[in-house]
């Protein structure tokens, strides 16, 4: 007897294999990209289940057809008018419920792009079928787990598109406080240092952490007091340690007005350092660059200035005392005295800069005043925002410069700063590492760094020496072994060279407005509009192996991401030991003013 | 009435390409039906009734079948003149409505009819052949023979499976030859020829929504009890929404006058609307839904009549 309904229950296959999921279905045509299936009445498929079918060849070979679920549609067959449903659910019209799923291919097995059969069972791929489909099986050594795919199975990355190999780089786009950027950001991280895919440099790789936005970045390595057990075994599933990071060192500015130049962090007291550059280290490093590092700043007639400034202070500066104060020779008696500020600083270059006949010493002749006042008043309003950074006045205990050395990943805490302030922060430390490792000439152990607001500091449209260095660690950071994991609200904002240098491209819950630009075109339409109601925690990522982006749930962070979460420490602290008196030691060297 | 000095119209509401639900000789004159008008109420007394709430069936069960010829095929025998026939499909199928409606068992069968040949293979399906004597009009005649077999033959099969014993088989169309069936009526969308005499007939058309007429006997050439129900939905048509149901004549007549009851009660909450059914309201809802999906489920027509061509020219 046929089965009246529509739909039917699949049997077992003939050698005992899984039932079927549902047929492919011919009124929706198939291609060896594209086809539909139609689910069993006592089946289900969802969104990004990933399924398998085949095709027979004349030859007697098999093709296996591999995709993944990224639409399903249920309608009533029978029904013509809306109003329908109300006569159906009355048990007046008879009707049957038809779900068709649509599968994105995303592998062909051997490759022989057929499409397949209409009526071909369609089977659920688990297992070895589940990695071959998504690509899993050809990444070998080089498989790092990001995350939990809809059917519960781990998914992922494949390091050689994150490492350099065959392509490097991260952004991850999402809407501030739901897409968890950093929070991804950080797992990623805690995944490629713990599953094993770094082999023998898992301990000098390194990482570089920029926190923009409050002090969620600063507890790495507490452990999470919140992490229940349920959350515990999605790190086992991954194969991943439920745990903090080991190694943290956070560098902060220096609290402002404290002599003792304490860093300004108040959630935590171990491992920190502060930092600030001296006004040796100022003029010697030609910093003066990235005190202009605004947007507005790059069109303006007074850019040529900067660097003819920056060159006569790197010529003239000298040394005083061992603390970073200079004097600065060829000037003004009056002024080139030992200058511990960057106000005195300032001071100084308005002072030579404004008297016509001392302005020659500095800047080429023919530089029109309107430029030279254009500069000074841009340079005047830098003073509050840098004076916490940029400093003399301070005793060096020698732990205030930004390194990467201390500690496997280092934290530098920008959130107490102004705009101004963490631009120049930005843009020194990263020139300072990008150059560190040209120098070095080795692109192994790798350097990752996490950058927040990529589209404030490499906008997409105008130049900054920062989005100079941005666009040079994107197009050339991958051979040297620097790799950007960049963060942004909208990658429609950030210049376009960088993500299109992007091997992984992550979206977490995007503005549906934002999510219609073409920088997301790597997402399908459905995953598109699924991205605007994403829930923290899940994340779609693309990556350049699979044709369809993957949609993945990230375990709850193990470390400790505010203050109440913050558990048992697990960091070490080879800094110097915090002495018993804080007031030692400021009576016999007091400040110089 | 203002009907004589202010003429009025009204569209007929079926679809005119099915035909009048009432045809214009309706006063009974034409009829030869053996009429038993009292056997519910006396003659004299005959009014509307209105069904009195009783025992509802568990389900109720909608009959119904659809055909389609095919192509008409000439056999070319060894008389002097070709011998015609015609390729058909035949469908029937089963609504069961108890909360769900459901298709709980269909079937489709494809037929040569024709006074002589043999079975026609096609890539697609085969066409048993069926002797039917007769000229072209009458070869119709055996493809609704075939329809109506299949039908009961769905019928018995499923009262056999079902054990149900408080179910309504509603069968779309006369009686005729399934009256051996239990608990069943037929379902008459149409009027051709009026039964009753005029006195009765004018009860008809007063009956309301939902009400029904009396019980009576009629006997053409074979004996049957019937009335008349009129449905929701009805326009100033005469005879609109009304329908007639029959059912054997084996059964008593209080039997008769319970499941004319029955009927009253169930059936006009099925009826259909005309923008979803050109046959509104007398054609029910299930059976649209059920005549719609056998339609599909004949097959594709053109790709019928391509593989029948192509069986007769390989």
């Amino acid at each position: 007897m046929p089965e009246p309904n529509g739909a039917t229950d699949l049997a077992v296959g003939p050698n005992g294999q899984a039932r079927p999921v549902g047929l492919v279905v011919g009124t929706v045509a198939a291609s060896p990209l594209e086809f539909s299936v139609g689910v069993a009445a006592d089946q289900y498929l969802q969104l990004d289940d990933v399924v398998v079918t085949k095709r027979k060849l004349p030859d007697g070979s098999e093709v296996q057809i591999a995709g993944v679920v990224t639409q399903i549609e249920a309608g009533h067959e029978g029904a013509r008018f809306a109003s329908d449903v109300f006569l159906i659910e009355q048990g007046a019209l008879p009707a049957e419920v038809s779900e068709v799923a649509e599968v994105t291919v995303t592998r062909v097995e051997p490759e022989v792009y057929v499409p397949p059969r209409p009526g071909s069972p369609v089977m659920r791929a688990e297992g070895d079928a589940r990695d071959s489909a998504l690509y899993f099986d050809t990444m070998a050594d080089a498989k790092v787990p990001i995350g939990i795919g809809r059917d519960g199975q781990p998914v992922y990355l494949n390091f050689e598109f994150v490492d350099g190999t065959r392509g490097g780089h991260v952004s991850i786009s999402g809407v501030s406080g739901i897409a968890t950027k950093t929070s991804f950001a950080t797992f990623m991280l805690h995944s490629i240092f713990n599953s094993g895919v770094l082999h023998g440099e898992a301990h000098n790789t390194k990482a570089l952490i920029f926190s923009v936005k409050g002090e969620d970045l600063l507890f790495l390595d507490y452990e999470n007091s919140r992490l229940t057990d349920a959350m515990r075994a999605k790190y086992g599933v991954l194969g991943l340690p439920s745990s903090s990071f080991r190694n943290v060192q956070v560098f902060a500015p220096p609290r402002p007005g404290d002599p003792s130049g304490t860093p300004d962090v108040r959630a935590r007291d171990r491992a920190v350092s502060p930092f600030y550059w001296t006004l040796a280290e100022f003029c010697e490093q030609e910093l003066m660059p990235f005190v202009f590092a605004d947007g507005e700043d790059e069109r303006a007639q007074y850019t040529m200035l900067i660097g003819q400034v920056a060159a006569r202070l790197k010529r003239d500066y000298t040394k005083v005392g061992a603390d970073g104060a200079i004097s600065i020779s060829g000037v003004e008696a009056v002024n080139g005295g030992p200058i511990r500020t960057f106000e005195q600083l300032v001071g100084l270059i308005e002072d030579e800069l404004l008297d016509e006949e001392l302005r020659r010493d500095w800047v080429a002749g023919s530089t029109s005043t309107g430029s030279v006042n254009a500069f000074l008043r841009r340079l005047r309003s830098a003073v509050k925002p840098l004076e916490r950074l940029i400093r003399s006045d301070l005793k060096d205990r020698g732990d205030r410069s930004l390194t990467t050395s201390k500690a496997q990943v280092t934290v530098i805490d920008l959130h107490n700063l102004p705009d101004r302030a963490q631009r120049f922060v930005v843009g020194v430390s990263l020139r300072q590492e990008f150059r560190r490792k040209e120098e070095q000439g080795t692109a192994r152990p790798l350097m990752f760094i996490v950058l927040d607001e990529l589209n404030k500091y490499a906008p997409r449209d105008g130049d900054s020496p920062i989005k100079q260095i941005l666009l040079d660690v994107a197009e050339r950071g991958r051979s040297l072994g620097v790799i950007l994991i960049g963060a942004q609200q909208t990658a429609s904002e950030v210049e376009r060279r960088i993500v299109a240098n992007c091997s992984i491209r992550v979206a977490g819950r995007l503005d549906p407005a934002e999510a219609s630009r073409p920088e997301y075109g790597y997402l399908p339409p459905a995953q598109r509009q699924r991205a605007t109601i994403a829930k923290p925690g899940t994340m779609f990522v693309s990556q350049p192996d699979i044709p369809v982006p993957l949609a993945i749930e990230f375990p709850f962070p193990a470390w400790a991401t505010r203050p109440a979460e913050k558990g048992a420490w697990t960091g070490v602290d080879d800094g110097p030991a915090p002495p018993a008196d804080p007031f030692a030691g400021l009576d016999d060297d007091p400040p110089p003013f | 009435m203002t009907g004589l000095l202010a003429p009025t119209y009204t569209v007929d509401p079926w679809d005119p390409g099915y035909g009048v639900a009432r045809g214009d000789e309706l006063d009974g004159r034409e009829s030869t039906a053996r009429l038993d008008v009292g056997l519910e109420v006396p003659a004299e007394r005959w009014q509307p009734i209105t069904p009195a709430p009783g025992p509802l069936p568990g389900s109720v069960l909608f009959l119904d079948g659809v055909q389609r010829i095919d192509a008409r095929i000439w056999h070319h025998g060894d008389g002097p003149e070709p011998v015609p026939g015609i390729a058909a499909s035949v469908a029937a199928g089963l609504v069961r409505c108890d909360g769900a409606a459901q298709i709980v068992d269909w079937k489709v069968d494809r037929g040569f009819f024709a006074e002589q040949g043999e079975d026609i293979k096609t890539r697609h399906a085969t066409y048993a052949f069926h002797r039917t004597l007769g000229g072209l009009d009458k070869l119709t005649f055996g493809v609704t023979h075939r329809m109506s077999e299949l039908e009961v033959e769905l019928a018995a099969r499923w009262r056999e499976q079902s054990g149900a014993e408080d179910d309504l088989l509603v069968v779309d169309g006369p009686l005729r030859g399934r009256t051996h069936l239990a608990r069943t009526v037929g379902y008459v969308k149409t009027h051709q020829k009026s039964y009753l005499q005029r006195e009765q007939a004018v009860v008809i058309g007063a009956l309301g929504p939902g009400q029904r007429s009396p019980v009576f006997g009629m006997g053409t050439s074979w004996e049957r009890r019937s009335w008349y129900l009129r449905l929701p939905g009805a326009t100033r048509a005469p005879w609109a929404a009304v329908v007639r149901l029959e059912c054997s004549a084996d059964l008593a007549v209080e039997e008769a006058v319970a499941l004319a009851d029955v009927t009253a009660l169930v059936l006009p909450a099925l009826a259909s609307v005309p923008h979803k059914d050109p046959r509104a309201p007398q054609n029910l809802v299930p059976i649209g839904g059920l005549e719609r999906q056998l339609k599909h489920r004949l097959g594709d027509a053109g790709l019928l009549y391509r593989s029948l061509r192509g069986a007769f020219a390989a």
